[in-house]
């Protein structure tokens, strides 16, 4: 595997909440980022940070934020709130990328109403809002996919509560499983470069455009788009100008691989034929036998599978 | 209708001559179950009725064993509490020396399976429910199948049942068996999409606890934060178990301490501030206190001070209680092993139960289905050893790689019903560990993609693997067979040589070729062709995985059924 870039590159991912938000082997997703990252010589730092301590937005390029257990989220919320809230605000208005999932996803929303008790308070980053109608309804537990940015994403879903969006965008649109609310047919938000979704299992291992999308735009937001174009193919840096992915393409691939394309420009091509085998199989588990086969295609157009089909 | 009969001491029971000389070396003191009887208002009997439930359950489990529908674990019990619900309750009272029940996240099967070695050294009958029927329906089947259609228990002299019990089903269990004895194995998070969160499993227990006899006797595992603080609401008797041996602390066996650790009790119940550990021997498993309340782990009533390893699955261990203490041998690889021997010879103490026959006992116990079970195929020996979850998977790897020495290994993940649904636990297992520690590694299960994944990520070479799973991609099928080319077919013929270079099928199907081959029975054939004779293979599946194994082998005639010649 050869690295396009000379010089080192270094990201810095700041883990939310390691110790309480780990539920739902989340962890498989801070792997995953280190892995693709080490793979291409690029240094991923991870830096934990738990309850009580500050949020240096400068001082990060990526944040993750996980889910966990109901009796942990009150703390986190409070210290979310009162401690990091300010310096996560000023990171995600600078366009850092921000993965939250599950509980760390509804803490980045308005408020998260209990069966019983008083409302927690989120972070309003996204127009959303949570309510947990009581132990009558039954919580959304499966395997989901969503479309996302004309491809697809998969995971699973476990979640008690049903976040109705305000103004926010959606990460995608349910495919099959749940959602947000299992009303809707939306899942996840998004907010500039921070995404709020319900997926795990992990959710990046499964869905490695999703994980080099959020490294890409980590990478563009710290080195610039001028050093990027350094790589293979130049391209104008204006035509690299933040793709709205929160935009949701329903069924025209064209512009959504575009976007593909620019990603792999700044992030050398992996040998993630194991990764969409895995993808692949959900997507047909779920009887989603279409969605499955354009993903095949478009693993099969991948540069790094010709490279692999020349190689023989 | 006839008076129930009240369980008796040991000592004081007529013994059959023949048990003789064992009963001389046992004192067990009974609790008078007369005592619970009279304060419980007695069930009406309706022998008539549990006749026929009996009668109907019995002849579903026949039919269903007789037509291959499964084990007929659980039909019979289902069948019989649809006929008459109070079966159970009916049925468990008969038992003379009452009932023991083993519930907890891991351990409950080996658990129940010493306790019930030393049981029968004493001389008693000992009953249990059967493999993976820990719901009430399971507990009904075990009772229903020993007794007689006049809704008697057969032989329920000198008989005493040790149930394992579903976390979530305790609350429902407890007042219908009203057990002499409950015991806590650890609480760990498992099948978060079935069971909850661990802390909704406590909420279960509590329940559960408030309908336990006042006279039956809590054990409880005091290395456990979450086990140990049931203690305090509980009123009777209660006996506590931990490891002494400070030498297994985490840090002091020089484990690298970046080796991952689920933790899933991290704080104080009263105060909820975090603990913090003295001596932690896995995950929240350790001497821990908290610093703000003053809480702290409960001086444990039988307690393992030394622990040596003879060899892989020969533990030499110091017990201690009361003053008094024993070298015990543990027949079982891996520290987990040595909490469900203590539970167990707890369990035993509280029964009143010989030291002889807690020593001898677990000694001759053999590995339950599964749990190390050791069967021979083809010159090669195969060890089962379930992982269900985070916790418990972490306890097995560290088992199998902590010597040093690389293994051949088949991992098998499902995500059926039975082993939850979300695989997501398996990014939390230390898999890192396996790293360059294997010989020859097959991956199996309706999940093996993933766990092929998990595994890439921790740092093991695609092509240091061989991945099975359950069926080809339909895409890429369809995908191949416009091109004339019979992709399906190909696989199969590869089925056989699977050792074939991943660069030859590369070329058959660039781009997403990542298997070796389909399904279980060729993962199997792989792994026990890649062992050289005289070794051994360690499969590791999750709970329907090991069915599932278990069954293959059966079929090739290397083991017997797993619901035959057992419980003998």
């Amino acid at each position: 595997m050869t690295n396009p870039f000379t010089q080192p590159l270094t990201l810095t991912l700041g883990h939310l909440y390691p110790d309480q938000l780990n539920l739902y082997g989340d962890r498989g997703n801070i792997l995953t980022l280190q892995r693709r990252c080490q793979l291409r010589g690029i240094t991923l730092r991870v830096v934990g940070l738990g309850i009580g301590d500050a949020l240096a937005p400068d001082e990060y390029d990526l944040l993750f934020i996980g889910g966990g257990q109901d009796k942990d989220q009150g703390p986190v919320a409070q210290d979310l709130y009162e401690i990091k809230g300010i310096g996560l605000w000023a990171a995600i208005e600078d366009d850092m990328p921000v993965l939250a999932v599950c509980g760390g996803y509804q803490l980045l929303a308005h408020y998260y109403r209990p069966a019983d008790g008083p409302d927690m308070r989120g972070l309003g980053v996204f127009d959303a809002w949570t309510i947990h109608k009581g132990p009558q309804t039954s919580r959304c537990i499966g395997d989901v996919a969503i479309s996302w940015n004309g491809s697809t994403l998969v995971g699973f879903e476990n979640h008690g509560g049903r976040t109705y969006l305000g103004t926010a965008q959606p990460l995608g649109r349910v495919l099959k499983g749940y959602g947000n609310n299992a009303e809707d047919r939306t899942e996840g938000a998004v907010y500039r470069n921070a995404y709020g979704t319900y997926l795990h299992g992990s959710l990046l291992p499964k869905n490695p455009h999703f994980a080099d999308h959020l490294l890409t735009l980590a990478l563009r937001r710290k080195y610039g788009i001028t050093h990027m174009s350094t790589v293979d193919e130049p391209e104008s840096p204006d035509g690299l100008a933040r793709a709205d992915s929160a935009a949701l393409h329903a069924n025209g691939s064209s512009p959504l691989e575009m976007h593909d394309l620019e990603d792999r420009e700044l992030l050398a091509p992996l040998d993630d034929r194991l990764e969409w085998a895995a993808h692949i199989s959900m997507l047909e588990r779920l009887g989603l036998h279409s969605a499955a086969a354009a993903a095949l295609r478009s693993h099969k157009a991948d540069p790094m599978v010709q490279r692999l089909r020349k190689a023989q | 209708m006839r008076k129930q009969r009240s369980s008796r001491p040991i000592s004081q029971e007529q013994p059959a001559p023949r048990r003789e000389r064992k009963m001389s070396r046992t004192r067990m003191a009974g609790r008078r179950q007369e005592n619970r009887s009279q304060r419980r208002p007695r069930p009406r009997r309706s022998s008539l009725g549990a006749g026929l439930a009996v009668i109907a359950g019995r002849t579903a489990g026949a039919l269903s064993r007789r037509l291959h529908l499964g084990g007929g674990t659980s039909i019979a019990g289902v069948v019989a509490q649809r006929v008459y619900p109070d079966i159970v309750e009916h049925l468990a009272g008969q038992l003379e020396y009452g009932s023991v029940i083993v519930t907890g996240t891991n351990g409950k099967t080996t658990t129940s399976s010493f306790i019930s070695a030393i049981l029968r050294d004493v001389g008693l009958r000992v009953w249990r429910n059967r493999e993976g029927s820990n719901l009430l329906r399971g507990v009904a089947s075990a009772l229903v199948i020993r007794a007689l259609p006049n809704g008697r228990l057969y032989r329920s002299g000198r008989a005493i049942s040790i149930f394992e019990i579903d976390e979530a089903t305790l609350p429902q269990i407890v007042p219908v068996i009203r057990p002499r004895v409950a015991v806590f194995t650890n609480l760990f998070r498992d099948q978060l999409d079935r069971y909850g969160e661990v802390n909704s499993v406590v909420a279960h227990w509590q329940r559960a606890l408030q309908s336990l006899p006042d006279d039956a006797t809590l054990v409880l595992n005091a290395d456990d934060p979450s086990i140990a603080s049931l203690g305090e609401l509980f009123p009777g008797k209660t006996l506590y178990y931990g490891i002494e041996d400070r030498s297994l602390d985490l840090l002091a066996q020089g484990t690298a301490p970046e080796r991952h650790q689920v933790i899933d009790t991290r704080t104080c119940p009263h105060c909820d501030s975090e603990f913090v550990y003295d001596v932690r021997f896995y995950s929240h498993m350790g001497h821990y206190r908290c610093a703000q309340c003053g809480l702290s782990r409960p001086h444990p009533d039988v307690y393992a001070t030394h622990i040596q390893s003879d060899n892989f699955d020969r533990l030499r261990v110091q017990v201690a209680s009361q003053g008094q203490q024993r070298e015990i041998i543990i027949p079982l690889p891996g520290l987990y092993n040595i909490y469900n021997a203590l539970a167990a010879i707890t369990a035993a103490l509280a029964l009143d139960v010989s030291w002889d026959a807690i020593t001898s006992g677990i000694e001759q116990s053999r590995p339950v289905f599964g749990r190390g079970e050791r069967i021979q195929a083809e010159g090669r020996t195969v060890r089962l050893l379930l992982a269900k979850n985070p916790t418990g998977f972490n306890e097995v790897l560290r088992t199998l790689f902590s010597d040093g020495i690389p293994r051949h290994v088949l991992f098998v993940l499902n995500d059926n019903i039975a082993d939850g649904r979300d695989i997501s636990w398996i990014w939390d297992v230390d898999f890192e560990r396996v790293a360059g520690q294997t010989r020859t590694l097959a991956v199996a299960g309706t999940r093996a993609l993933d766990l092929a994944l998990r595994l890439k990520y921790a740092g093991i070479e695609q092509s240091a693997m061989s991945i099975f799973p359950p069926t080809p991609l339909r895409a890429a099928r369809s995908e191949m067979t416009t091109r004339r080319f019979s992709y399906a077919r190909s696989a199969r013929r590869r089925g056989g040589a699977a050792t074939k270079t991943a660069r030859a099928s590369d070329q058959e199907q660039p781009g997403i070729q990542v298997q070796q081959g389909y399904g279980l029975k060729q993962a199997i054939d792989a792994a026990l062709s890649q062992t050289p004779a005289g070794e051994t293979l360690f499969v590791i599946p999750t709970y329907t995985g090991l069915l599932e194994v278990h069954r293959e082998l059966e079929q090739r005639g290397l083991t017997p059924r797993y619901w035959e010649g057992r419980d003998a």
